[in-house]
């Protein structure tokens, strides 16, 4: 299939070139003027340390681990996000816990250990959909940077507490209720 | 100042001479076109001077340098066979045209007015008696150069180009 | 002045000389360096960007971006100084300063303000005083050394890819000498005289009585040429990215690329005054018959950085030439439209106008 290209035809005005010239730097002159005149923060560019641009939702960036209102993880480390992801970047350690007062169902697993590697995520969101409790969620943090590979490891703690300021939940560094050292699986 | 400049000249004309690579050997020709501008400059010709370093180092010598750039000789040429006829004939030539150059401005009128009144600072000349002396009389060899020119160029293009 | 000559045991006349050699020739080459940033700010501004802005006087003073300056400096003077294996050394580091010297040079001849008589000695505002028989032909001798710099810089690197970018320069310059030539002489008739000087004088202080306005063709065929004088876009053919690597400078860093960088700025600085020395009155003040030396100075000044401005803002609007239609331009328009308007002129001459 072929396409009609319409051939433009030069008025002698054209031809002369001055004129698309001239016309052509009154266009650039005006943006010129426009910018010259627009403020930094206005303007298209975004000035990234100081300024940072609205992250769309659906936006794939660091995992929060999420919780329930006491504090108890709802995460029941059934290691489905482990064998979903690709990178194979995360690394369960369940245990169980005591379930003495049970405010969360009828639950008796947890991670005693939820280590993301960030340095080999590729933040895809496959753990995201595998997960059957909602525990384990992409969010829009993705300032991922360090000064050596250790700070990469993002552990359970980190993980629960990464969106804590944001939503204005309090700093948790300990599940409310303790766990079952004798009965720890590891795999 | 003289001496800066007919030192520049002289060097720069020998560098040329001796210079075995083609490139730094038409640099050198620039070095003393700029020399003689020098010399014009201190002779009270600021025309010829700029003229000098228009039509010779800024388009004659940027020519010349071109077309060697574009036949692509970097390579120094090997040293050619003596030819003991031409060299002899070569030296002759020079010699002659030299004596011929010296004859002729020692016989001049103005080595003779510098010699008589000593002091007497030429006039300096301005682009308007140039052309004063070029149109109103010299105006036939002016046209007959212009012509000349006209044909050589003409004859050029008819030999590169047969087929327009 | 007298005192300054005697602190320095020299006549006024050389104190004098001394003076507006190093103001002229600093102020041009400051200006250059500025025009590098002016450049990178007003690119970025034609085309919706925001250019640099985050160099900082000690982390703190960002000024605009106009510490990118110092901060570009300062890396070209720390920068490993390279000369290539097979390069010829000796050209290899003569180049930049071909380049640089003649790109400054050609200022001295412009008049950047009225004479002004002070103490019953006249003093004139430009390096070479009017009346040394030089005149206009000056600058079109300096901008003829001008391509040396170009050219040597390209054979001495002893790279194909800078050959080709050098050997491209010589012939623009050559084919747009022409031109610049031709416009510069319809000049010279009209203003009865070719010293810059006279220039000036015959435009007189009406904008309508400048040049731009008496010899419209004139004008159009010089600013063009002037273009490809200086080596800038669209005519840039010297330099080409997409084409030659990076084109007669390919093979230099550090001080030497940036003395190269600095030259095409002090061209387009030379190109601007001779610009506005010819056709736009040079120091002349519109509508003022006898300006104030501050003001005739200022007028130069501000007419200077305008076209300087124009240079930046053309190279920004207009895509780059092909080297055949360059070429095309420069012998078969260009050309013919300054012969037309040196015979026009020269008819009206002749007609007694």
């Amino acid at each position: 299939m072929g396409v009609i290209v319409k051939k433009v035809e030069l008025t002698w005005l054209d031809r002369t070139y001055v004129w698309p010239v001239l016309q052509g730097m009154a266009i650039t002159f005006g943006h010129f003027i426009r910018n010259l005149f627009t403020t930094t923060p206005n303007r298209y560019t975004v000035q990234y340390p100081e300024m940072k641009r609205e992250i769309p939702d659906g936006y794939r960036g660091l995992h929060e681990l999420k919780r329930f209102e006491g504090g108890e993880i709802k995460c029941v480390a059934c290691f489905m996000c482990q064998e979903a992801c690709p990178a194979r970047c995360i690394s369960i350690e369940a245990e169980e816990f005591s379930d003495l007062n049970i405010t969360q169902g009828f639950q008796e697993k947890r991670p005693a250990k939820f280590s993301i590697d960030m340095l080999r995520c590729i933040c895809c969101g496959m753990c995201e959909e595998a997960c059957p409790k909602d525990a384990i969620w992409l969010r829009k943090d993705y300032e991922l940077a360090a000064y050596d590979r250790l700070s990469m490891q993002y552990g359970k703690w980190d993980l629960m507490n990464t969106y804590s300021d944001a939503d204005g939940k309090a700093h948790i560094n300990q599940d409310p209720t303790p766990s079952v050292p004798r009965r720890t699986i590891a795999l | 100042m003289f001496l800066t400049f007919a030192l520049i000249t002289l060097c720069a004309a020998l560098g040329m001479l001796l210079q075995k690579n083609v490139i730094v050997a038409g640099l050198c020709l620039v070095a003393t076109f700029f020399g003689l501008a020098g010399l014009f400059l201190l002779l009270a010709n600021p025309v010829a001077a700029a003229f000098q370093l228009i039509v010779y180092s800024g388009a004659i010598m940027v020519l010349v340098l071109f077309v060697i750039m574009m036949l692509n000789s970097h390579e120094e040429e090997p040293a050619q066979a003596s030819r003991p006829v031409q060299r002899w004939l070569g030296v002759a030539l020079a010699a002659l045209l030299a004596l011929g150059s010296i004859k002729l401005v020692s016989a001049s009128a103005g080595v003779a007015a510098l010699a008589k009144s000593g002091a007497a600072v030429p006039t300096a000349m301005t682009l308007q008696k140039v052309g004063t002396t070029l149109f109103a009389e010299h105006v036939l060899g002016f046209e007959v150069a212009g012509l000349l020119l006209l044909v050589a160029m003409i004859g050029a293009v008819a030999l590169t180009k047969r087929n327009l | 002045m007298d005192k300054l000559a005697s602190l320095l045991h020299t006549s006024p006349a050389t104190a004098w000389m001394v003076v507006k050699v190093i103001i002229v020739f600093s102020a041009v080459m400051l200006l250059a360096s500025v025009w590098t940033w002016v450049e990178r700010r007003g690119s970025a501004m034609i085309q919706d960007r925001i250019g640099p802005n985050r160099a900082a006087l000690f982390g703190k003073i960002r000024i605009i971006g106009l510490a990118q300056l110092l901060a570009d400096g300062i890396k070209f003077f720390f920068k490993e100084d390279l000369v290539p294996a097979e390069a010829n050394k000796g050209l290899f580091w003569l180049a930049p300063f071909l380049a640089f010297v003649p790109a400054l040079m050609g200022f001295a001849i412009i008049p950047f303000g009225r004479s002004f008589v002070s103490g019953g000695v006249t003093y004139h505002l430009s390096v070479l005083d009017p009346g040394n028989g030089m005149g206009m032909l000056y600058p079109l001798a300096i901008g003829g050394m001008a391509v040396y710099g170009v050219l040597v810089a390209a054979w001495s690197s002893n790279n194909k890819w800078s050959i080709l970018g050098g050997m491209r320069a010589s012939a623009t310059m050559v084919s747009y000498e022409i031109g610049i030539s031709l416009a510069v002489i319809a000049i010279f008739m009209s203003a009865n005289g070719y010293d810059p000087s006279d220039v000036i004088k015959a435009q007189g202080h009406t904008p309508w009585t400048w040049f731009v306005v008496r010899q419209p063709l004139g004008f159009l065929v010089f600013f063009t040429c002037m273009f490809a004088e200086t080596n800038r876009l669209p005519f840039d053919f010297a330099e080409g990215e997409s084409e030659i690597v990076a084109g007669f400078n390919t093979e230099y860093g550090s001080m030497k690329f940036s003395l190269l960088a600095l030259a095409e700025y002090s061209h387009l600085m030379t190109a601007s005054a001779l610009i506005a020395t010819l056709y736009f009155g040079g120091w002349q003040v519109p509508f003022v018959k006898d300006p104030t030396v501050m003001l005739s100075v200022a007028s130069f000044v501000l007419k200077l950085l305008f076209f300087a401005w124009v240079f930046v803002w053309v190279r920004w609007t207009l895509p780059r030439f092909r080297y055949d239609q360059l070429m095309h331009l420069g012998w078969k328009v260009m050309l013919p439209l300054s012969m037309a308007n040196l015979v026009f002129h020269a008819w009206r001459m002749s007609q007694g106008h």
